[in-house]
C-alpha cells in the first residue's frame, strides 16, 4: 500500500506540473515580452505564463482593478467604520477603474503593510499600487517598479508634542524616534541625524497603529513620516491625549517625498494606462472641467477640449485615438465618476479637511505648482 | 504479491521460476517508484527555481547575493549597528537579537515551567487551581495576542522616561527601557579577574571532592554550601586585596534614555516576556504530565524509605520525569524561538523584522528570505543538538 501513496503522489506531482504547462499552452500566440528568445525551452514557456498579456487585458478580462492601499492613514488611504476604503490614494485607484473599465467603484482594495508592497507588487498579486509610495531610483530599478505620474509631491517632517522643549531637529540629540519600518522615511531618518551628529534610538513598527500607541505612550519624543501623513495621523489624535493640538509637526522639510501609482516593470500598456489616468485628473482642472460641469464642455469650442473627452473633431468628424488601449471616452469616465485633480485634493486632504492642508507643490504650474500634464493629442 | 515470492517451489523445479515478472517485482517496483519520485521532486524544484529566477530576471530584479555588502541605510534599536554599515551587518545585529530572546527566553521559561507544572500537583488547592487557571488561560490564546497585549497593555503603560519609577536606586523600569543595576569592574582590575577565575577553579574542585567522598562514604556531600563557601572566601579576600575594583553600575536617567546598568529596552522586554510566559504554559503541561507518567509505585516506595516531599521529588520523581519531559520540551524550545519573529508586530527588531526592512528597502526578497529560512534551520539545528545531548545524558541514567 505504500508504494500506492507513493504514486499518488507522483501523479498529483506530475498533475501539477503538466497543469501548468497547458496554462501556457493556451497563450501560444500572445506576444513575448520583448521579443527575446535564447531558445533556452523552460525560459521560453515561463515567459509565456507570466508576460503572455499586458495586466490592462487581464483587468479588462476580470471586470476588476487589484488595487495595493493604505489602510491606516486617514485622507489618503483609510477604511471608515463600514469596511469601505476612501481617500486621496484610494480615489485614484477609482479613477484608473474609471479609465480603463469606465466603472469606478470596479476596485478590489488589498491592505498592505510598507514592507509587504513591493512584494505584492512583484508577485502580481495587486495589479497596482497606490500607497504613499514614494518614487525613489532604487524603487525604479531593484524594485521592478514603474512609477506613473505622481499625484502628491510630499516631504519628510517630525512630529512632537507641544509641550515639549523641542524646537528643531538639532534639539533632538538623544531622543527616540517612531518610524514605519522598511520606509524611505527609516532611512532618511538615518541620513538626517548621522549629517546632524545626533544620537537617536530609533523605534521601528510594521504598522502605523501600534507606532501611534507607542506615540501616544510616549514611547518615543518624535514621529517621522511624510508631513501629509504626520498632518493626517494629527487631525485624528484621540482628544483624550490632549487632540491635535497637543502636537506639532517642525518646520523642516528633510526629504523629497514624490509620491504616486506604481506598476510592474515591463507592461508598457498596463503603464500607459495608469499613467494617463492620473494625467486626467490633472489636465481636467487645468481645462477647469470638473465633475458638476463637465457637461457642459461636450460642446465646447476648444478642439483640445473635444479631444481629450472623445468627442468627434468638429471639422474632421473623427474621434482621436492615442491609441492607450483605453476607450477614447476615458477621461469623461474618470472625471464625471471620481473627479478631477482639485475636487480629490479638496475632498480628503484639502483646508475644509481635517488635513487641512495647503495645494503648495501640488498646485498647477500655471498656479506655481508642480502638476503639469503632458498634452493630450 | 508476498505470496507468489514465498510460494513453496514444486520439487524438482529450479527456484528461479517463482521470481514474477520484472513489472510484478516488488523489490523492482519499490526502487523504480523511489527513482521516479526523486526525479519528479527534482523536476518540480528545478522548474519553480527557473521560474523564479526568469521572472525575476524579466523584470531587472537582481538574483544574486551582492546586495548584502551594500550599506544598510537605516539604524536599529538598542544596538551600536549604524546606518553605514552593511546590510549583512544589520542581519547579524538581527541574528544576535533573535539569539538573545531565544537563550534568555529559554532559561526563564524552564524555570517558570518547571514551578507551575509542580504547583499544579500540589496538594495545596489554591496554587493548585491558580496554576491550572494560568495554563489553561495562556495555552488557549495565540502567542501574537500574548505578545500584543503584553507590549500595548504591560509595557507600554510603565511610566514615561519623564517620571521613571525605580526600586533603591538598583532598577529604573520606564516604556522604553528598564534596567537593573550591574557590577561594574574599575580599569586595571586584571588581579582581581583572575582571583575570580581561581575562585571559580577552586569551587569546582571543592564540588568534585565533596561528590566523590559522597561516592565513597555516603556521608553527606554539602557540596553546595562548601564549594559556594570556598568561592566567596577566594573572591571577597581578592576584592579587599585588589583595592576593591568592583563596584556597581547603577541605572540613571540621561536626558530622554537610561543609561548604565543592565538594560533591555521594552520591546525587547515585551517579547521577551510575553514568550516566556506563554511557553512556560505548555513546559508547565509537560512537567505534570511527565510527573504523573512516573508509576505511582515510585512514590509508595520512597515514602516507604520515609523521604521527606521535597526529597521525593528532588532524588526519585523529578530524575524519571525528565526523562520522559525531554524530549517534548525540547520541541518547545523550538517554538519559543521560532515564535521570537513575532516580535515584528510590537517592533524589537529580531531577524525577521530587520530582514523585512531589508526588502522594504529596496533589497531582493527572495534572496532575503531564503537567508531567513536558513537562519532559522540553523538556529533550530543547534537547539535539536544541544537537547539530544541532554536527552543522551538523561537516557543514560536509566539501567
Amino acid at each position: 500500500m505504500r508504494w500506492l501513496a507513493v504514486l499518488a503522489v507522483f501523479v498529483l506531482v506530475l498533475g501539477a506540473c503538466t497543469g501548468d504547462d497547458d496554462d501556457a499552452a493556451d497563450t501560444p500566440d500572445a506576444p513575448d515580452n520583448n521579443g527575446e528568445d535564447n531558445g533556452d525551452g523552460p525560459s521560453e514557456t515561463i515567459d509565456l505564463v507570466q508576460d503572455g498579456e499586458s495586466v490592462l487585458a487581464s483587468v479588462q478580462d476580470s471586470g476588476v482593478v487589484v488595487c495595493g492601499v493604505n489602510d491606516a492613514v486617514p485622507g489618503f488611504g483609510f477604511v471608515d467604520e463600514d469596511g469601505n476604503f476612501s481617500g486621496f490614494d484610494v480615489d485614484y485607484c477609482r479613477a484608473i477603474a474609471a479609465a480603463v473599465l469606465g466603472d469606478a467603484e470596479a476596485v478590489e482594495y488589498v491592505p498592505l503593510t510598507a514592507a509587504q508592497r513591493f512584494t505584492a507588487l512583484q508577485s502580481g498579486e495587486i495589479d497596482v499600487l497606490v500607497r504613499n509610495t514614494t518614487w525613489t531610483a532604487s524603487r525604479d530599478g531593484g524594485e521592478g517598479a514603474a512609477f506613473a505620474t505622481t499625484t502628491f509631491y510630499d516631504g519628510q517632517g517630525m512630529m512632537v508634542r507641544a509641550d515639549g522643549d523641542i524646537g528643531s531637529i538639532d534639539d533632538m540629540g538623544g531622543a527616540s524616534v517612531c518610524v514605519l519600518s522598511g520606509t524611505t522615511t527609516e532611512l532618511n531618518l538615518a541620513t538626517v541625524f548621522n549629517a546632524r551628529g545626533l544620537d537617536y534610538s530609533p523605534l521601528s513598527f510594521e504598522d502605523n497603529d501600534t507606532l501611534r500607541e507607542a506615540f501616544i505612550a510616549g514611547q518615543c519624543d518624535g514621529w517621522t513620516s511624510d508631513k501629509s501623513q504626520l498632518a493626517a495621523v494629527r487631525s485624528a489624535y484621540p482628544e483624550a491625549d490632549g487632540g491635535p493640538e497637543s502636537l506639532t509637526i517642525l518646520d523642516e522639510t528633510i526629504s523629497k517625498e514624490p509620491l504616486g501609482p506604481a506598476v510592474r516593470d515591463g507592461d508598457s500598456a498596463w503603464f500607459d494606462a495608469v499613467n494617463w489616468a492620473v494625467i486626467a485628473t490633472i489636465q481636467a482642472e487645468e481645462f477647469g472641467i470638473t465633475s458638476e460641469n463637465i457637461d457642459d464642455f461636450t460642446t465646447s469650442d476648444d478642439p483640445n477640449i473635444l479631444r481629450f473627452l472623445g468627442e468627434p473633431d468638429p471639422e474632421e468628424g473623427t474621434v482621436a485615438d492615442p491609441g492607450l488601449g483605453l476607450d477614447p471616452d476615458f477621461a469623461v469616465n474618470v472625471i464625471s465618476q471620481v473627479g478631477n485633480y482639485g475636487e480629490i485634493f479638496e475632498r480628503h486632504v484639502g483646508p475644509d479637511t481635517p488635513l487641512g492642508l495647503a495645494r503648495a507643490e501640488n498646485d498647477l504650474w500655471t498656479n506655481g505648482g508642480l502638476l503639469y500634464p503632458p498634452p493630450y493629442r | 504479491m508476498t505470496a507468489v515470492v514465498d510460494a513453496p517451489d514444486p520439487p524438482g523445479q529450479p527456484p528461479r521460476s517463482s521470481r514474477p515478472p520484472l513489472w510484478r517485482d516488488v523489490r523492482v517496483i519499490r526502487v523504480v517508484l523511489q527513482v521516479a519520485f526523486a526525479v519528479a521532486v527534482v523536476a518540480l524544484i528545478s522548474y519553480l527555481y527557473s521560474n523564479l529566477v526568469n521572472n525575476l530576471t524579466d523584470q531587472g530584479i537582481r538574483t544574486d547575493f551582492g546586495y548584502l555588502d551594500r550599506p544598510a541605510g537605516f539604524q536599529i534599536l538598542g544596538s551600536d549597528f549604524r546606518a553605514a554599515q552593511s546590510v549583512s551587518d544589520a542581519l547579524l545585529v538581527g541574528l544576535s537579537n533573535t539569539v538573545s530572546v531565544a537563550v534568555i527566553g529559554i532559561v526563564l521559561t524552564m524555570i517558570l515551567g518547571i514551578i507551575v507544572g509542580v504547583a499544579s500537583l500540589s496538594s495545596n488547592w489554591l496554587v493548585r487551581k491558580a496554576a491550572t487557571v494560568y495554563v489553561e488561560t495562556l495555552r488557549n490564546l495565540p502567542p501574537l495576542i500574548v505578545i500584543v497585549f503584553m507590549f500595548t497593555a504591560v509595557i507600554l503603560r510603565l511610566p514615561r522616561i519623564e517620571a521613571p519609577a525605580e526600586w533603591f536606586d538598583l532598577a529604573i523600569w520606564t516604556n522604553r527601557t528598564i534596567s537593573i543595576a550591574a557590577p561594574s569592574l574599575d580599569a586595571g582590575s586584571g588581579g582581581f579577574l583572575l582571583a575570580l577565575v581561581t575562585a571559580l577553579v577552586l569551587a569546582a574542585v571543592v564540588w568534585i571532592v565533596r561528590t566523590r567522598h559522597n561516592a565513597r562514604t555516603g556521608q553527606p556531600h554539602h557540596r553546595v554550601a562548601l564549594s559556594g563557601l570556598a568561592f566567596l572566601a577566594v573572591v571577597v579576600l581578592a576584592w579587599s586585596l585588589t583595592g576593591r575594583p568592583l563596584g556597581i553600575d547603577r541605572p540613571e536617567v540621561v536626558g530622554r534614555q537610561l543609561e548604565g546598568g543592565w538594560s533591555m529596552s521594552a520591546n525587547y522586554a515585551a517579547v521577551l516576556f510575553a514568550l516566556v510566559i506563554y511557553t512556560a504554559s505548555y513546559i508547565a503541561e509537560i512537567v505534570r504530565g511527565s510527573i504523573q507518567a512516573v508509576h505511582k509505585g515510585q512514590t509508595e516506595a520512597s515514602l516507604a524509605l520515609a523521604l521527606s516531599g521535597f526529597q521525593r521529588l528532588r532524588f526519585v520523581i523529578l530524575p524519571q520525569a525528565f526523562r520522559i519531559a525531554v524530549p517534548a520540551i525540547a520541541n518547545q524550545f523550538l517554538n519559543l524561538t521560532k515564535n521570537s519573529s513575532l516580535a515584528i508586530a510590537v517592533g524589537f527588531a529580531e531577524l525577521t523584522q530587520v530582514t523585512f526592512i531589508v526588502i522594504g528597502n529596496g533589497n531582493p526578497a527572495p534572496q532575503s528570505i531564503l537567508l531567513l529560512m536558513f537562519a532559522y534551520l540553523f538556529l533550530s539545528l543547534v537547539i535539536a543538538l544541544f537537547t539530544n545531548i541532554v536527552n543522551r545524558r538523561f537516557q543514560l541514567v536509566s539501567r
